[in-house]
């Protein structure tokens, strides 16, 4: 980082930054972590000499905020064009790295929510599984549910490379039947058959641990 | 339950509690800059609005502070109103400056955080007699953790006395800039010299006191 880049960032700070400077340095500061140390560092000072005493934020705070923030635009990006005219909300891709470029605890922060759990991933693979039942199960079909049983095991899953088609019927309705994400419909009229299928099913577990 | 205070409206507050400077008590010239930044947070550019809360963290916080009875809840508090503020960017025009709208933010996220927990906040600009001045100081004061007294006060002391060390010349452009509020311009007329000479030697000063904060802030 040169003296030049710094100079600009105390510029900014200060409002003092021609505006055609400002995008580049915007940019650099993204991947920047030094620099946004002494971003950070500057305005310490400076709010120190007007405003001496009382509560400051802790280091990383400002990490933890972006994080907090990758945590949710997801859900809620910025949406509505402000300022900005025309401005269209969108996923920025660098927005994890960006956190991460803060601080070490912004890295931890955003992979706090495993990929899997993230609100889009979590959609797609209710998604997934809704089309694999529909695609798979047959009503004229062996029923699936009365020997359900347990799940089978990771090591099971990790062994069997490729599941048989009754294998892939069973994942499927437990998905279904299990997802707190496929709808209420569905997992009904997926109950709905099998037991229509076999009479003798009077009550089916699907809790692990549970009871028969 | 307690009822709830009224707590005052940004543009006064900050007025009476911080005044010679805009109306954030901030010094001159960082109104244009941070709407800049904002229209660039707007476009998603969230380098930009990561510069505003490193620039704005530490008074969200310590106001949020001195509005909650816990101030170890501030952090959190002050996180929730940086997410709020991004989250309704898009709603931001402009008409007011950028840290009036983040503190009307700061304080109803506060705000909400007391009523959620039924706590009765200290009101410091409520209309006390006194005595009772006296006793809201003293739980300000009490009610701040020794952690961060100790460290809020260890950074006070180095900044200044890193700013005792510095040449006259940064010394003065620094003071100028951050405690009188004075433009990079208006500096330069002080000084009889280019305001690009200015420009450097803040920069100057600002990196001698980073160096003298870095062991308390690592």
């Amino acid at each position: 980082m040169t003296d030049q880049i710094r100079e600009q960032l105390s510029a900014l700070l200060d409002g003092e930054l021609p505006k055609d400077e400002m995008g580049l340095l915007v940019r650099r500061l993204e991947k920047d972590a030094a620099l946004r140390r002494a971003f950070g560092s500057y305005a310490l000072i400076g709010e120190t000499l007007r405003a001496p005493g009382g509560r400051i934020a802790t280091t990383g705070f400002a990490a933890r905020v972006s994080a907090a923030i990758d945590d949710t635009a997801g859900v809620t990006p910025v949406a509505q064009p402000g300022l900005a005219a025309g401005a269209e909300a969108q996923w920025s891709p660098g927005q994890e790295s960006a956190a991460a470029a803060m601080n070490p605890a912004a890295a931890a922060g955003a992979q706090r929510v495993p990929l899997w759990q993230r609100p889009m991933v979590r959609t797609a693979l209710a998604a997934s599984a809704a089309a694999a039942a529909v695609l798979l199960f047959r009503p004229d079909a062996a029923p699936v549910v009365a020997d359900l049983g347990p799940p089978p095991a990771a090591s099971d899953a990790m062994t069997n490379a490729s599941p048989t088609p009754a294998q892939s019927q069973r994942l499927a309705s437990y998905m279904v039947v299990h997802s707190q994400y496929s709808t209420p419909l569905v997992r009904r009229n997926v109950l709905s058959s099998l037991l229509a299928a076999d009479p003798g099913i009077t009550r089916v577990s699907y809790e692990m641990g549970e009871a028969p | 339950m307690q009822a709830m205070p009224n707590f005052p409206p940004p543009d006064e507050s900050m007025k009476s509690r911080e005044p010679g400077d805009d109306d954030a008590g901030l010094p001159a010239g960082t109104e244009q800059s941070d709407l800049e930044l904002v229209r660039r947070a707007q476009r998603n550019e969230r380098g930009a609005f990561d510069l505003l809360v490193l620039k704005y963290q530490h008074k969200v916080v310590k106001l949020v502070a001195r509005l909650l009875r816990d101030p170890t809840e501030a952090e959190d508090v002050a996180q929730e109103a940086f997410v709020k503020a991004y989250r309704a960017l898009g709603s931001f025009r402009g008409d007011s400056a950028f840290y009036t709208w983040l503190y009307r933010i700061a304080v109803n996220t506060a705000r909400n955080s007391i009523a959620s927990r039924q706590r009765r906040p200290l009101d410091y600009e409520a209309d006390l007699s006194e005595s009772e001045q006296n006793n809201v100081a003293a739980r300000l004061k009490h009610d701040d953790t020794p952690e961060a007294s100790v460290l809020s006060e260890e950074i006070r002391v180095t900044v200044n006395h890193a700013i005792e060390q510095l040449p006259e010349d940064l010394r003065t452009a620094i003071v100028l800039r951050e405690v009188e509020g004075l433009s990079y311009e208006e500096i330069a007329d002080a000084m009889d010299c280019p305001v690009g000479t200015v420009r450097s030697r803040i920069f100057r000063a600002r990196e001698a006191i980073d160096r003298a904060l870095q062991p308390l802030l690592d």
